[in-house]
Formats: structure tokens, sequence, C-alpha cells
């Protein structure tokens, strides 16, 4: 299988703190990596270099074979690389539509550059064709503002603008955070439904059950190095927790080559 | 497109507050008749579009989660420094505009930089903008107003030239805020970047994130406030034919009670040109009629305070009954 994605010993220090201290790590076509690891183990910053909002220190990204570099959001969305953060992907106010293609927006008349007039009845019309090929159960208008939505209807709003733009890649962190059950189920069955479509993603979380419920491979970070690697067909609920929770770097190191040869 | 603009419209908070100024206005009708007189019309016309041309920045500004503080001291300053190029350096009035405008896009780029690059709030760097302007100003002038100047030029004509419809004074400033209110209305509804001015003053995570370049945008909205207050400060000072230093004293605030009180929401996000309009209109209406109606002079601002402050709820009241969570 193809990746879409490889990082090879990137680096990133704020000051003398190293919080990415050389990552290797390969993102293949259609999976779902689930990103583990403790509070500061360096899961956000690793995903805030890939999604353009650090630049790197040091090491090198190879996006789709090629050298990439990766500046500025704007140049992640161009490689296909899409974000969803926890709650911050959407601005409440905008409606559904206006959130869609934000950024990115269909425009009449381009030669008037930002002053170029939105082109309202595509965006209407594309914004409904979405949230029905989504499949998002409830009637939504898409001219609602998001504020009047549910935390999981944000979230599914936020993981189809990323699929809308046949993202190769898109990257969700936390995405669950702050949902009640129901809402979480509606979420994970999203992500399988974006990976049967052909995209692959990157799953951050703190809760396991999730991750053995969705994810193909699961890789734990510590201390801004990655200290496991592993397919979750081969592990179990219980050997992960250790992983992430003990066990010296050094031993899961040794352990983590054992099992990729 | 229309249609739909429409009827969403009946929802929006400047539909509020535009049928309690038409309250406003029939019942300072029935307590005073001169209310409606053309001389008053006249009167409350004069003066509006100038606070009107400053609130139209205001509100974009207020939209994109920022406000501006030096705003007055703006709208003296570039009158100011137009008219001592003319009465004491001999320059001709349009290079002497070229120069005050110059240094007013300065005052707003600056306003930005610090807010954006340096991240200090834009609270106390407008504070202070306001007080380093202000004192420019006081001290360029030596705190006297400018001697009168009433030269004719093209430019006093397209800018404060005024013509009579009904026995009713109409300043060509009237038309100036009609055709920049039309210009922000569209920039604020149906332009690209409009749509990234309330992405910012909503969520400015989410709008970096997209790749919406937030700080590029405020820093040109904080350029776009400053110019427009040096335009309503020229104006005014060719109406008037005379600089003051201290003009537009404690107009930042007034014109943030017009924006907010139109249904844009200080703290970003929400902002309506509309209701700006509404609001405009409201205050310089009520401040006004007031008068007209008899309150004590020195009784005048506490009136004004109340109904601020009443319109501020009830704005708060509709936006919680619209909103989840």
């Amino acid at each position: 299988m193809g990746h879409v994605m490889k990082l090879e010993g990137i680096e990133k220090n704020f000051g003398s703190i190293k919080a990415l201290q050389g990552v290797d790590l390969e993102v293949r076509e259609g999976e779902v990596l689930a990103l583990l690891g403790d509070n500061g183990a360096g899961k956000s910053t690793l995903i805030k270099t890939i999604s353009g909002i650090y630049p790197i220190d040091g090491g090198q990204i190879t996006v789709d074979g090629k050298a990439a570099q990766i500046n500025s959001p704007k140049d992640a969305m161009n490689l296909g690389i899409e974000t969803i953060h926890q709650d911050t992907s959407l601005a409440p106010d905008l409606s559904i539509a206006r959130n869609l293609f934000l950024g990115r927006e269909p425009v009449t008349i381009p030669a008037l550059g930002v002053f170029a007039p939105l082109d309202l009845t595509r965006l209407k019309e594309e914004a409904a064709k979405l949230l029905k090929r989504v499949g998002i159960s409830k009637n939504l208008d898409a001219d609602a503002p998001v504020a009047s939505l549910s935390g999981g209807e944000r979230q599914s709003i936020a993981i189809s603008r990323a699929m809308q733009f046949f993202a190769k890649l898109i990257i969700l962190d936390e995405p669950t955070n702050n949902l009640g059950v129901e809402e979480t189920n509606g979420v994970l069955k999203f992500i399988r439904e974006v990976r049967e479509a052909g995209h692959s993603v990157i799953y951050i979380t703190h809760n396991i059950h999730h991750v053995m419920n969705v994810a193909d491979r699961a890789v734990v970070m510590r201390q801004g190095r990655i200290v496991a690697d592993l397919m979750i067909k081969d592990t179990d609920l219980l050997s992960l927790e250790a992983i992430i929770m003990g066990a010296e770097p050094e031993e899961l190191a040794a352990e983590m080559r054992g099992k990729a040869h | 497109m229309a249609s739909a603009t429409m009827s969403s419209a009946l929802k929006k908070p400047e539909t509020t507050s535009f049928i309690i100024l038409v309250l406003v206005v029939i019942g300072f009708t029935l307590a005073n008749d001169r209310f409606l007189s053309p001389l008053n019309i006249s009167n409350l016309l004069a003066f509006m579009p100038e606070l009107g041309i400053i609130a139209l920045g205001m509100t974009l500004l207020l939209t994109a989660g920022e406000f501006d503080l030096s705003v007055g001291a703006v709208f003296a300053f570039t009158p100011v420094s137009t008219m001592l190029l003319v009465q004491n350096g001999g320059v001709g009035l349009e290079l002497a505009l070229i120069i005050a405008f110059a240094a007013t896009f300065c005052i707003g780029a600056l306003n930005g930089i610090l807010v954006t690059k340096i991240g200090i709030s834009s609270f106390l760097v407008t504070l202070s903008m306001l007080l380093i302007v202000r004192g420019a100003s006081l001290f360029l002038t030596q705190g006297f107003p400018l001697k009168s100047w009433d030269e004719e030029s093209w430019i006093r004509t397209i800018l404060a030239g005024s013509f009579y419809v009904g026995g009713i004074r109409i300043y060509a400033s009237l038309i100036w805020f009609g055709l920049l209110s039309l210009f922000a209305l569209y920039v604020l509804n149906v332009a690209k970047v409009g749509n990234w001015i309330t992405a910012i003053g909503s969520n400015r995570n989410a709008a970096v994130a997209r790749g919406v370049p937030a700080d590029k945008v405020k820093i040109w909205l904080f350029i776009a406030t400053s110019m427009l207050a040096g335009l309503a400060g020229v104006i005014s000072s060719l109406r008037i034919s005379s600089a003051s230093p201290v003009a537009g004293s404690q107009y930042e605030l007034e014109v943030i009670a017009m924006v907010v009180v139109g249904g844009t929401a200080l703290t970003g996000g929400r902002g309506t040109i509309i209701g700006t309009i509404i609001g405009v209109l409201m205050l310089r209406i009520i401040r006004n009629g007031i008068v007209l109606v008899g309150v004590p002079g020195l009784a005048f601002n506490i009136f004004v305070g109340v109904i601020i402050l009443a319109m501020l709820v009830l704005h708060a009241k509709l936006h919680k009954s619209s909103e989840r969570k």
C-alpha cells in the first residue's frame, strides 16, 4: 500500500524545549491512524507542523512522493491536508454554507480580488448537495448559522468540509471531546465512512476504546518521539493502554523494532 | 437570492432596532411638532453623516473582533494638519490633503500592526494612539482652533457642498455616507473578504486554519477606520470652515455606542451595516429629540445612557433565544 505522507526526522523546538525530536511517520493510503500519547507528548505539535501552523525546525515532509514545504495552513490545504480541531474549526456566526467554503469561496468576478462577490447561488447549492451526500440525517438549512447546531452536527460539518475538497489526508484533533455518547458514535461512524470514501485519517484521541473501534493502526508518542507503532489487529486494549501509560521508551523502542521486522 | 435575503432580514437584530427607531420618531413627533420641521431635519442631516462615516469603519472592525478608540482624535488630526499645511505651509489644499491622509494611513497601519504582530489588545493600543494623536493636534496648534478658512475649492464643493430639497438642506456628506454605506454593505455581506471578516471575529483560529490572512485583514480594517475618521473630520472642518484640535472628543464612544445599538456585537463575529445606519440615526435622533422635548440639559446623558442599555439588553435577549447551548 502506498503512503500519502511521509515524515522523516521532524524536529520542532520552542526555545530550549525540544517538542519534537526526530519524528518518523508514514501515513498510508486509506487508513485510519490513531495518534496517542499523554498530554505534552507532542501530538498537537506534530499535527500543527503538518497543518502549517508551526514551521518545522528540521526534517523532511514528503507528500505523494514529493518533498513538500508546509509554511502556512494554505500550503497544507493545497497539498490536500485538512485539519479539524476539537471545536475550533468552524466560525459559529457564519452560516453552514459559508463555513463550508471559508477560505475557498467561489466568486463570480475573480478579478476583483478580495472584493470579488461570492457566488451565493453556487455556495448554497453545493452546500445543500454536500449536506445530502454526507447523509447528515436532520434537515439542516445551509443558511442556518453554525451557532444553532449541536456539537456533533458541527463536527460532522467540519469533517464533511474536509471530504468535500477531496482531501487526501484528514486530521481529526480530538473530535469527540465535548460530545455526548450518541453524538460521539455519530462522529465515529462518520470516520469509518471517510475511510471508505478513500481518505486517509490521522485521529488524535485520549479514548482507547474509540481507537480499537475505528483505527487501523496506532502510533504512540512520548516526549516528542514516537515510541510505538502497532497494527490494531495485532494488539488489544490492555497492551495498548500499557504502552501509553508506562514502560520505558527504550523497551518500547526495542519492542517496536521487533514488531516492524 | 434577493427574496431569501429579505426573509432572513426579518429575523435579524437590525429589524428590532428599526422598529424602535420608528417608535422613537413617532414619540418625538407627538411630543413636539417641531421635531419634523425642515430646519430640525436639516440640522440632523448635517451632523449625522460625519459620525456615520466613522461608524461604518468601526462596524467592520468590530465584526473582526477589534475596536478603535483613536477615531475621535484622528477626526481632529487630519483636518488640523491639512489646515496647518494650507495656512502656514503655503501648500495647496489638494497636496495638503494627500499628506494629511498619508499620515492618517500610517496611524491606522500602526494600530493594526501593534495589535496583530505585537499582540497587544486593541483597547490598549488605540487608547495610547488616542493620547498621541490628540496630543499631536493640540501641540501643533498650541491648543487653539485654526483661523477660519473659507476659500472656495472644488474639494469643498464635493465634500461639504449643500443644496435644498423642499426646504431641507442636504449636504454632500449625506451622499458620501450613502455611497460608503452601500460599499460597506457589499463588502460585509457579498464580498469574499466580508466572509473573512466575520469568520475572524467569530473564531479567529478557525479562519486562520482555513488559510484566511487574519492579520492582514485586520491591519487593513484599522487603516480603513482611520481613513474614514480622517475623511469625516475633513468633511466636518470644511463644512464649518475651521479646524479645531479638540474636535471629535469622545466620538469614539459615541460611534461604538451607535454600532452596538444597531446590533453589531462588541465581541466580534456579528456585524450589520444596516443596523449601524439605524444606530447612527437613532442616537442622533434621540440626542436631538430629548432636547426638543425639554429634558433639562444636564439630565440629558442619563436618558441617552438608559436608552443605549435598554437596546443592548434587548439584543442580548434576542441573540440568546436564537442560539443553542
